[in-house]
């Protein structure tokens, strides 16, 4: 399985010249810096700084954009966790806990907890990229469309479980955030939902809607509150704490152990990856955890769970693309751009005859992520003093940023008038008990639930006997029912084995 | 039952949801009513309507409670709504960088800041630098009225 030979030339390759490793510093601060403004994205300052990589070695490239890939994955969690925005869809699940932690004065701890999480994270995750890179790759292949649903509903329980005390007011909000996910051409090509509206043809902008949503909601009940921590002698930034926040993560190991294993396979899926791994991770965390009430309300698992998942799908990703060849998001798409204008195609011949390459990126993302950890804390102090801001400073500053950002996203008018629209309905659905969270995972996960379920369909003709050929779905679909109600199951047969007991 | 203008408004959003779910439903239906169409939109919707319903019974069943009466007025949020949804409305014809000054100004102000000098000072930094920023970062051209611009 590991190539021994490979992985002695891999370590040559990056030990004999320090030069690749320079080009890394910088590749993950600029990471960092565009996964934590909100509305930059980690794939758009890939394409901004691929033409740079022209001038290096393909090796050389390589480290750049995962260095970039590697800062903003962390990168996109500090957003979510100071301001509720979550930078990508990969970060939302951090959102749920992570803010509330801030909230409450514990904002050094929440973002030190996401960096050992997020460190932890990529290191395991190229870790088991390294021994399973062969059979991940041929997994992705074994795939269809009914495996990605099933996968898809798993995420979907999420809306029952994030629906709070008003279980009810959350399924509707969830219910309804699927069918505005569905909003715009369908795969078959009918027109919902749109109103004329061209800008609607690819439906609703997904994060646009979740910055409106998550922060510019929260921002708009937030008008009267002098700061973001009520406690004035919690608004310190800490260093320690940031630094205790980080060693907090490692007493959960089977929180990231968990996150890790759901976010390199389910990161490996394309299309679906991070944005589902984070709240798969989350929603398990929450389910197997002796307080689940506590998840929402800032509780340090929630934030372990959302960032080890989410970070960890960058090695799942960098699977399918070394060994197919196929990208599974933005990201490795733009990665894809750089193998090409290198004239390397990624796919199976690449991993027989370049192994010494494929190892050494990954050998180089574990010296990424001590890096990783280094200029993080170098950075997160300066971040974390938006606590000390006044509110009515930061809120318009934040909405702003918000109405910039989401204009960076979908170039046009449309970004900023969908956070609008949905700051509004957010602040409509807090102010009158309608989980948000459930809400955004709705719209989320609402295309992508159609699309599959839609080509499973097509694929099988209507015959529900063909999932009994996918033994994959059905493996997935075992799991999602014990994680459902295993407890249950297992206190039922519990109780039937002393009923049957002689007294 | 005791029956107010705060229960009213609760009744208003399930009826909302339930329109737009409906609406939704039936523009669906017309455009193709076929099951590739339908596939998901219509257990969903169906689920929603449901829900909706219960929702309703339930909440004219219980009446006005204290979380109800507990709930803060929106007297504050509706105008800092207001110049938010005016911010975004005039982003094409004020451009980004004019929008922004003013709206971080006028926001300061509503907030209660009376600082002159903070009021100018602040909005024209942040807005004339995060628009520089943006503006050099994103790949396509955004509305200005102070910085040139293809837009």
């Amino acid at each position: 399985m590991i190539d021994t030979v490979a992985v002695e030339q891999a370590l040559l390759l990056l030990s004999s010249d320090l030069t690749p490793w320079l080009i890394v510093i910088p590749g993950i601060l600029i990471g960092l810096v565009f996964g934590a403004i909100p509305g930059l994205q980690i794939s758009m300052a890939m394409a901004i700084f691929l033409p740079m990589t022209l001038y290096m070695d393909f090796m050389q490239a390589m480290l750049f954009l995962t260095a970039i890939f590697t800062g903003g994955s962390f990168g996109s969690g500090v957003p979510a966790i100071l301001m509720n925005i979550p930078g990508t869809s990969s970060a939302i699940a951090t959102a749920f806990d992570g803010y509330p932690m801030a909230r409450r004065g514990e904002h050094n701890q929440a973002l030190g907890i996401a960096l050992g999480a997020s460190a932890f994270g990529v290191l395991i995750g190229y870790l088991i990229l390294f021994v399973l890179i062969k059979p991940i790759s041929g997994l992705v292949l074994k795939l269809g469309p009914a495996e990605l649903f099933a996968v898809i509903l798993w995420g979907m329980t999420l809306i029952a479980s994030l629906s709070g005390t008003h279980m009810l007011k959350g399924l509707i909000a969830g219910f309804v955030g699927l069918l505005i996910g569905t909003i715009g051409f369908s795969d078959t090509g009918i027109l919902r939902g749109t109103l004329g509206n061209e800008y609607l043809l690819d439906g609703v902008p997904v994060i646009p809607a979740m910055m409106g949503m998550f922060a510019a909601s929260e921002l708009l009940r937030l008008v009267n509150t002098p700061y973001l921590v009520d406690n004035e002698s919690a608004r310190k930034v800490d260093i320690r704490l940031i630094l205790k926040g980080f060693f907090q993560a490692f007493r959960h190991p089977i929180v990231l152990l968990r996150g890790s294993i759901i976010g390199v396979f389910v990161g490996a899926v394309p299309g679906v990856g991070s944005s589902v791994s984070n709240l798969l991770s989350y929603v398990e965390t929450k389910r197997r955890d002796k307080n689940p009430q506590s998840f929402g309300e800032g509780n340090p698992k929630g934030v372990i769970a959302s960032e080890s998942a989410n970070s960890t799908s960058e090695a799942g990703s960098m699977a399918t693309l070394l060994a197919l060849g196929i990208p599974g998001g933005g990201a490795t798409a733009v990665m894809l751009a750089a193998f090409a204008m290198h004239n390397i195609t990624g796919g199976p011949q690449f991993i027989r005859e370049e192994t010494d390459i494929v190892y050494a990126i990954i050998f180089a993302n574990f010296g990424q992520v001590v890096l990783l950890m280094g200029l993080a804390l170098l950075f997160l102090p300066m971040l974390a003093s938006v606590v000390k801001v006044p509110m009515k400073y930061l809120i318009p500053s934040v909405l702003a940023l918000a109405i910039f950002g989401s204009f960076g996203l979908t170039g046009n008018i449309s970004g900023p008038i969908t956070v609008l629209v949905f700051a509004i309905i957010g602040w409509i659905f807090r102010r009158y008990n309608y989980s948000v969270p459930a809400a955004v995972i709705g719209i989320l996960l609402g295309s992508m639930a159609e699309d599959s379920l839609l080509h499973s369909y097509q694929i099988s003709g209507g015959n529900i006997a063909y999932l009994l050929e996918r033994p994959i779905t059905l493996a997935i679909l075992t799991l999602l029912i014990l994680s459902l109600f295993g407890s249950k199951i297992k206190s039922f047969l519990s109780s039937r084995t002393q009923d049957l007991k002689p007294t | 039952m005791e029956f107010n203008k705060k229960i009213l408004a609760d009744l208003l959003v399930v009826i909302g949801l339930a329109s737009f779910t409906s609406w939704y439903l039936l523009n669906a239906w017309f455009a193709s009513s076929q099951p590739e169409n339908l596939i998901l939109i219509l257990p969903i919707a169906v689920i929603t309507l449901a829900m909706c319903s219960l929702e309703f019974i339930q909440q004219c069943r219980t009446g006005t409670t204290s979380a109800h009466e507990e709930r803060e007025t929106a007297e504050t949020t509706g105008p800092i709504i207001g110049i938010f949804s005016i911010y975004v409305i005039t982003l094409e014809w004020l451009g980004f960088d004019l929008a922004t000054i003013l709206f971080i100004a006028t926001f300061l102000w509503l907030q209660g800041e009376r600082r002159w000098f903070w009021i100018v000072g602040y909005s024209l930094c942040f807005g004339l630098l995060v628009t520089l920023f943006f503006s050099y970062m994103l790949p396509y051209p955004m509305p200005m009225s102070l910085f040139p611009t293809d837009y």
